[in-house]
């Protein structure tokens, strides 16, 4: 095993995308992205990232379906899932729980929020 | 906007509406039977007058009566006439039979009195015979001026008989010669008394004498015996003719009584009809049924009520489906702004949505350019890099508020009701704006009992609604400070946010929670805002069933209020 922790981040919007990769940079987490629901769920499936970020309005699968699937999925169903949404609906943050996401973050976040969030789930130089 | 449109279809309303007029037009109804039962009796006797003209030929006449083409004043005087005519002709009948009657007794009287006359002279006759059978037998002058006397006594009567002119011609005159002969003899039997000679002629004057009684005698009977027949016969026509008068007055009586029946009956009837025809047209009417018809065989007043009641109600029909349509139109016009009025809020909430995407990149790189995260950041960025993130800050407030407001108002915010702490919710707006009252050297206090139980609401919400006055408040006011405080008031809450603010003019103070109104545009300028979290804060508290208003004096601060039940979602005692 590498020392090496990696976050998917699913999110379709390219500048949203290069946030997360340019935030990163920093740190000694490795990301690797997909910008669709289920090439998403594709890739976690063969990569068990440490983390995934995922944005809930995703082309062919929504973030809520995707997550759904992936911790009923007994291989996938472990890794830590945070719900980044746009939509600031009541009850959104309980859908992502009813999907079965650990933690929520409505966009816009601030990437100092992210990073730490983050890093809560996911000590750094750990795992 | 659900409401909206629900209010608006309005049907409910209307049906409701209509069917309280319809009842009210039955109650009517009911009521005019009832008035209508003490005349039961009448009813009675209408309904069998109805039978009767529906089941005979009358039906027919009355329906000829009512088609004649003149006016019910006419008409009413033609029967009146009519009837007075009838009546007219059974007095004069009637008279007629009296006059006649009359003259009948008085020839019966006439007659009786020839009778009499012709019986007094056949008295006189046998007592002159009398005499003159006297006078033979006593030879006295007496006797003889006896018999003279009763001699003019008979031809007097004689004399009356036959000027009344109902007797023989023939026989009177036979009468008169017997008589005169009867008068020789006499005559003969003077002389012979007066001259002495009487004893030898009597024989011969008996013999003449009694001859002549037999004849005259005969002859006065016959005379006696017509004038009896004639009024024997006389009676007989009188009993006749006072019959059959008898029978030609009461049958014309009975005629007459009939006919001004049949008249009376018929002429009601032709007016009866129209206005019993009328009343179930009205009660047609009445019911809602416009555009009903009446149809009556009249030609008169009646008939031409008839038309114009068929004129008012194709009058009301037409106005009634002019209504209906315009309802109906206007339906659809509302259904259609409704519509529309929903798709406008549900684009501002998707484009909301789809510019916090980018709004997420702007502020993201912003602030990790301000961290230093592409390396030092030069001096002269930092002011305007600052600038970008308060403006980028500025303009997600706004298109958060504008989110929430067209969510609101497109019927897709809902409530998510739970148990809440009111301290809890009070705390966190607390702290969220204890730094910014603190940069504005303003004491900001809370105030919350210890005794409030659970409350139930969406605490999300409420707190969005707290930071909302209270940020405002902090925003308006200068120095001093803010106060938010909470007191249960029975079944409800009672929260108040209190400030020593600049204040809001009396004639703003409805429109303080009206969308993007501030005092004015230099307000907000100067402390800035989006001029929609009043907005919310009202819908927010109005989707609790709570109710939110505002004291203010003018330089000296203002008050909100806003009152919530304590717990919203469960029935209330």
């Amino acid at each position: 095993m590498t020392a090496q922790s990696t976050i998917l981040y699913i999110e379709d919007n390219e500048y949203n995308r290069k946030i997360v990769r340019q935030l990163v940079t920093r740190t000694t987490y490795r990301l690797i992205e997909a910008n669709d629901g289920e090439s998403g769920v594709e890739i976690a499936q063969k990569e068990l990232p440490s983390l995934i970020l995922m944005d809930v309005q995703l082309p062919r699968m929504s973030g809520l379906d995707a997550t759904r699937l992936l911790k009923s999925d007994p291989r996938t169903s472990a890794i830590p899932i945070i719900i980044i949404t746009s939509f600031a609906l009541s009850g959104d943050r309980e859908k992502a729980a009813a999907a079965g996401a650990d933690s929520y973050l409505a966009k816009p976040y601030s990437p100092r929020e992210l990073l730490a969030l983050v890093r809560q789930y996911l000590p750094e130089g750990a795992g | 906007m659900l409401s909206r449109s629900e209010d608006y279809t309005g049907s409910p309303v209307d049906a409701q509406e209509r069917k309280s007029g319809t009842r009210n037009v039955a109650s009517s109804l009911d009521n005019a039977q009832d008035l209508a039962t003490p005349r039961a009796r009448d009813h009675r006797l209408e309904s069998l007058g109805d039978a009767v003209q529906r089941r005979t030929p009358l039906h027919r006449v009355v329906l000829a009566v009512a088609a004649v083409r003149a006016s019910v004043h006419t008409k009413l005087l033609v029967a009146f006439l009519v009837v007075t005519f009838l009546f007219i002709g059974m007095a004069l009948v009637s008279l007629q039979t009296i006059v006649t009657g009359a003259r009948a007794t008085r020839m019966l009287d006439e007659a009786h009195e020839l009778v009499s006359l012709a019986q007094r002279g056949e008295s006189s006759l046998a007592r002159q015979m009398h005499y003159t059978d006297l006078a033979l037998l006593s030879q006295d002058d007496a006797s003889i001026s006896r018999i003279l006397r009763e001699s003019n006594e008979f031809n007097d009567h004689i004399a009356k008989l036959e000027s009344a002119g109902t007797s023989d011609p023939a026989l009177m005159q036979q009468i008169r010669r017997l008589q005169d002969e009867a008068m020789g003899v006499v005559a003969d039997i003077a002389n012979a008394i007066r001259d002495g000679r009487l004893g030898a002629s009597t024989g011969a004057l008996l013999h003449r004498q009694e001859k002549l009684d037999a004849d005259i005698s005969a002859r006065v009977g016959q005379l006696v015996e017509a004038q009896q027949d004639r009024m024997d016969r006389l009676r007989g026509s009188v009993a006749a003719t006072n019959r059959r008068s008898l029978l030609l007055t009461s049958g014309f009586a009975l005629v007459a009584v009939v006919f001004a029946l049949l008249c009376g009956f018929v002429i009601s009837w032709s007016f009866i009809l129209p206005v019993r025809e009328a009343q179930g047209f009205l009660d047609k009417v009445a019911a809602g049924n416009l555009g009903a018809r009446i149809q009556v065989p009249n030609r008169d007043e009646f008939g031409v009520l008839a038309d114009r009641m068929n004129h008012m109600s194709a009058e009301l029909q037409r106005f009634d489906a002019e209504q209906r349509q315009a309802a109906a139109e206007l339906g659809r016009l509302n259904q259609q702004l409704a519509q529309a009025s929903k798709a406008k809020s549900e684009f501002l909430a998707n484009m909301s949505h789809e510019l916090r995407t980018p709004m997420n990149a702007i502020l993201g790189f912003t602030e990790m350019l301000i961290d230093g995260l592409y390396g030092d950041l030069p001096e002269p960025l930092k002011e305007p890099l600052t600038d970008i993130q308060l403006n980028g800050r500025h303009l997600l407030r706004l298109i958060n508020d504008v989110l929430d407001l067209s969510k609101i108002e497109a019927g897709r915010m809902q409530l998510a009701l739970d148990d809440y702490s009111v301290r809890e919710i009070v705390d966190v707006a607390h702290t969220s704006l204890r730094s910014l009252a603190a940069e504005k050297g303003l004491a900001f206090r809370t105030h919350v009992p210890d005794d409030l139980p659970v409350a139930r609401g969406d605490s999300g919400r409420l707190t969005q609604c707290l930071i909302n006055l209270a940020g405002n408040s902090i925003k308006f006011t200068r120095e001093g400070g803010i106060e938010i405080g909470v007191e249960r008031s029975g079944d409800d809450l009672h929260f108040r946010v209190a400030d020593t603010g600049i204040g809001i003019p009396a004639g703003e103070l409805e429109n303080v929670f009206a969308e993007f109104r501030q005092v004015d545009n230099t307000v907000t300028r100067e402390f800035g805002g989006t001029g929609l979290g009043l907005s919310i804060t009202k819908r927010f508290v109005e989707m609790h069933g709570g109710r939110i208003w505002v004291e203010s004096a003018l330089g000296k601060g203002s008050t909100f209020h806003f009152t919530i039940p304590l717990r919203v979602g469960e029935a209330s005692t």
